[in-house]
């Protein structure tokens, strides 16, 4: 191919958008192309075939656009001109001796770059959901007026309802008077002598379930299930205390406030790309988990402070931890888990009971029978 | 080329924008979404380089690198803001929760979830002009650069307003809408050391808009029909026939109020612009195209579908559906998804982008010749907000 005729080119010079039209041959070496003006009184230059670069990804059957690689300050080190070959011949010769065609030739510090960028931007996000959105959050659920909060329990507790599969209006509340008695001494053998930063809304809900939970302003609702699961009226009172212990650390409202605060930032920064929404999803399920852990480890922290102080065992807590927990504890480790794992909370608990013998029964057989019979004659969710 | 006019041509090609899209695809998938800047990026090479002007391709010259980095910076810019605005309106939406006592109660509820709404919509403007902004700065033809104006504020402002406007006239001000903000980015666009200009009246678009207002009419009628007549066929039937025009009125506002602003716009006051499509051809090709990727994307998700009830029965006999027939199934969603992405560039978007193109001419186009270069614009965040806030179109 050197020594071969030159061939009809198109030519931008990069400074006027006039098209200029050039003849193109190899080097007499054969090191690159001369470039020759087709003009009157035209000049020629010589392009080294190292420095040629290619335009990739573009359109258009047998044209290859060439520029050269030189230092500016575009966003790639491009030459700004470009030279347009359409000769097949000319076009096979640079492609077969032009070694860097397809180099994509970053710049020094690159790589330095995207990692602090990224490094800045990765701490930027972490401080925002682990440090500022908590601290806000726990700011403003202090500040939640105590009425504000009971009446959007209320409606959390009428939430759980329906989610429950109670129909409209229906109330799944068991109050027989017998049940509730025994419920009320129960709680008020619990928080003797204590100052409770809210009053305590204790019930039942008709429902199989085995389940307990604490909504926001002192509402605590216990289900069926766990009444009838439960063998001693200690673990019943272990599981008390330990919503007990949401609730005054106001855990709900809490993490209702930092789930809003998170919840857009985990899909904005994974994309809403096929892949990226489930990803975002996941990314959404172990933040909320991360958060509900640490919650859920203060609440058994308080629990057993709370039995303690009652007087009451907390064996029962570790009971009710090995058996249910045998039940349902499936293979997640603990940190992809929103409830630390069973039989480490069983353990703690059965710990804390061999440490204080002498305790008494937080309920008579009497009182523990008309508690687990609080739903008799009571609607049940369909 | 005769009286100095260039035409306009688009010469992609399916099999090859097809494969890049579906290559691109594969490689967002597989990198957890971050290659999804060097796909955009890839595709608007192709795309760009494609269409030509008396001869010469467009080059876009964008990289997929300064696309990630300046998406960083906006979802770091974009997240702070962001969670502490949701923060504060659930604060203040608790105080009206869920059960409202008074009306001024519903309202402030209502009001505290559409301002978290609000609260982006500012970045909304602010990503579009970027966007444009950062695109016209990696376009090049003839080897000098677009470029476009720092003055993302203005548009912002000025599109809020806007759109106030028109919301509050019911649409009647849409016209005057697109026409100045239309004119706020063309008059700040520039082609080497040229500049763009928008001439004009925003009064002409109401031509555009004429089946959107015939679409209204029939709406009316029906509701005539209904409300007065007690007809329920006659008003179902208008009903369903006002809905399919204003659909199409919409797309023919798209379409036409482009081609006038287009044809109205002026380079350096010697080069012109004659844009003449039709809504109809652009409807076409929209519609087949539709049918052919809704086919597809039927007959796909029915398979899946199939193999997924397969799998549910066999677990129902006490064979439960393995990892391996999960990451399967979840692998084929994603082909499936991928797919459709890559078939609605390649019969939707290439063919309506390439009649466009062809419906193009340009007046005096010789006078480019004496166009010189402008100097390169660095684009900052590479419309990493328009990325951040999932903005923007096929490319």
């Amino acid at each position: 191919m050197t020594g071969a005729a030159p061939v009809p080119a198109q030519f931008f010079d990069g400074h006027s958008a006039r098209r200029h039209a050039v003849l193109v041959s190899p080097t007499r070496d054969g090191s690159g192309l001369m470039i020759e003006r087709a003009e009157r009184g035209g000049t020629a230059e010589i392009w080294p075939l190292d420095r040629l670069r290619r335009l990739a990804d573009t359109a258009g059957r047998g044209e290859l656009i060439l520029t050269r690689l030189a230092e500016t300050e575009d966003e790639s080190p491009r030459d700004v001109a470009r030279l347009v070959l359409s000769d097949p011949g000319l076009i096979g010769w640079v492609t077969q001796n032009a070694p860097g065609l397809d180099r994509r030739d970053t710049r020094q510090g690159t790589a330095r770059r995207i990692v602090t960028r990224l490094a800045l931007a990765v701490a930027a996000i972490l401080v925002m959901l682990f440090v500022i959105l908590p601290r806000m959050s726990d700011f403003m659920a202090e500040r939640l007026p105590l009425e504000t909060e009971q009446r959007f329990g209320r409606a959390v507790v009428d939430q759980m309802q329906r989610f429950l599969g109670a129909r409209d209006g229906q109330n799944l509340t068991c109050e027989a008077p017998e049940g509730v008695a025994a419920l009320n001494r129960m709680v008020a053998r619990l928080s003797e002598g204590r100052d409770l930063a809210y009053p305590l809304q204790v019930g039942v809900l008709n429902h199989r379930m085995v389940n307990a939970f604490a909504a926001p302003g002192g509402h605590v609702m216990l289900v069926r299930g766990l009444l009838d699961q439960a063998e001693s009226p200690e673990e019943v009172a272990a599981v008390l205390a330990h919503e007990i212990g949401h609730v005054e650390a106001r855990d709900s409202t809490r993490l209702m406030l930092r789930a809003a605060g998170s919840a857009g930032i985990v899909s904005i920064v994974l994309g809403d790309v096929s892949g990226g929404t489930l990803v975002a999803i996941a990314g959404e399920y172990l933040l909320q988990s991360a958060y509900t852990r640490e919650a859920e480890a203060g609440a058994d922290r308080f629990a057993l402070e709370m039995l303690n102080a009652a007087g009451v065992s907390s064996q029962g807590m570790a009971d009710f931890f090995l058996r249910i927990g045998g039940k349902s504890e499936s293979s997640i480790p603990e940190y992809l888990s929103s409830h630390p794992s069973s039989a480490a909370r069983a353990g703690r608990a059965a710990e804390n009971a061999q440490a204080r013998p002498g305790s008494e029964p937080v309920l008579t057989e009497d009182e523990w029978r008309d508690l687990r019979a609080i739903c008799d004659g009571f609607s049940v969710a369909p | 080329m005769s009286q100095g006019n260039g035409t306009v041509r688009y010469d992609g090609e399916r099999g090859a924008l097809f494969k890049l899209a579906m290559k691109t695809g594969l490689l967002t998938v597989v990198t957890l979404g971050i290659y999804r800047f060097w796909a955009k990026t890839r595709i608007r090479k192709y795309v760009w380089s494609a269409a030509s002007l008396d001869g010469d391709r467009f080059e876009y010259t964008g990289t997929g690198l300064e696309k990630l980095l300046g998406f960083l910076i906006a979802v770091v810019f974009l997240a702070i803001y962001l969670g502490i605005v949701q923060l504060l309106l659930t604060f203040v939406g608790l105080g009206f929760s869920l059960e409202p006592q008074s009306q001024w109660e519903v309202i402030a509820q209502i009001l505290s979830i559409y301002i978290s709404f609000f609260a982006i919509v500012p970045f909304l403007f602010f990503a579009t002009y970027r966007a444009q902004r950062y695109k016209l700065a990696r376009t090049r033809f003839r080897g000098i650069r677009f470029g476009m104006d720092n003055a993302a504020g203005g548009y912002v402002w000025r599109a809020i307003v806007h759109w106030i406007l028109t919301i509050l006239t019911l649409g009647i001000l849409l016209p005057r809408q697109t026409f100045w903000l239309g004119k706020y980015m063309t008059d700040r666009s520039h082609y080497g050391d040229a500049r763009f200009e928008q001439g004009g009246r925003w009064q002409d678009l109401y031509g555009a808009m004429k089946h959107v207002f015939i679409a209204i009419v029939i709406l009316v009628l029906a509701a005539v029909a209904g409300g007065v007549l007690n007809s329920g066929v006659l008003a179902a039937v208008l009903g369903v026939v006002g809905y399919i025009w204003l659909i199409v009125g919409f797309v023919a506002y798209g379409v036409q109020s482009w081609a006038y602003m287009t044809s109205n716009m002026t380079l350096d006051g010697k080069v012109g612009f004659i844009a003449t499509p039709a809504t109809g051809q652009v409807l076409k090709r929209f519609i087949l195209g539709g049918l052919i990727v809704g086919l597809i994307a039927a007959v796909g998700f029915a398979a899946l579908a199939a193999i997924f009830a397969g799998t549910m029965q066999m677990a129902a006999y006490g064979m439960g559906p393995g990892i391996a027939t999960i990451v399967v199934m979840a692998v084929a969603y994603l082909l499936l998804i991928v797919a459709l992405g890559a078939l609605s560039l390649v019969f939707i978007t290439q063919p309506i982008t390439a009649y466009l193109c062809e419906r193009l001419e340009v007046q005096n186009v010789r006078a480019l010749d004496a166009v010189h270069q402008r100097a390169a614009d660095k684009g900052a965040d590479a419309e990493g907000f328009a990325d951040a806030l999932d903005m923007g179109g096929a490319f």
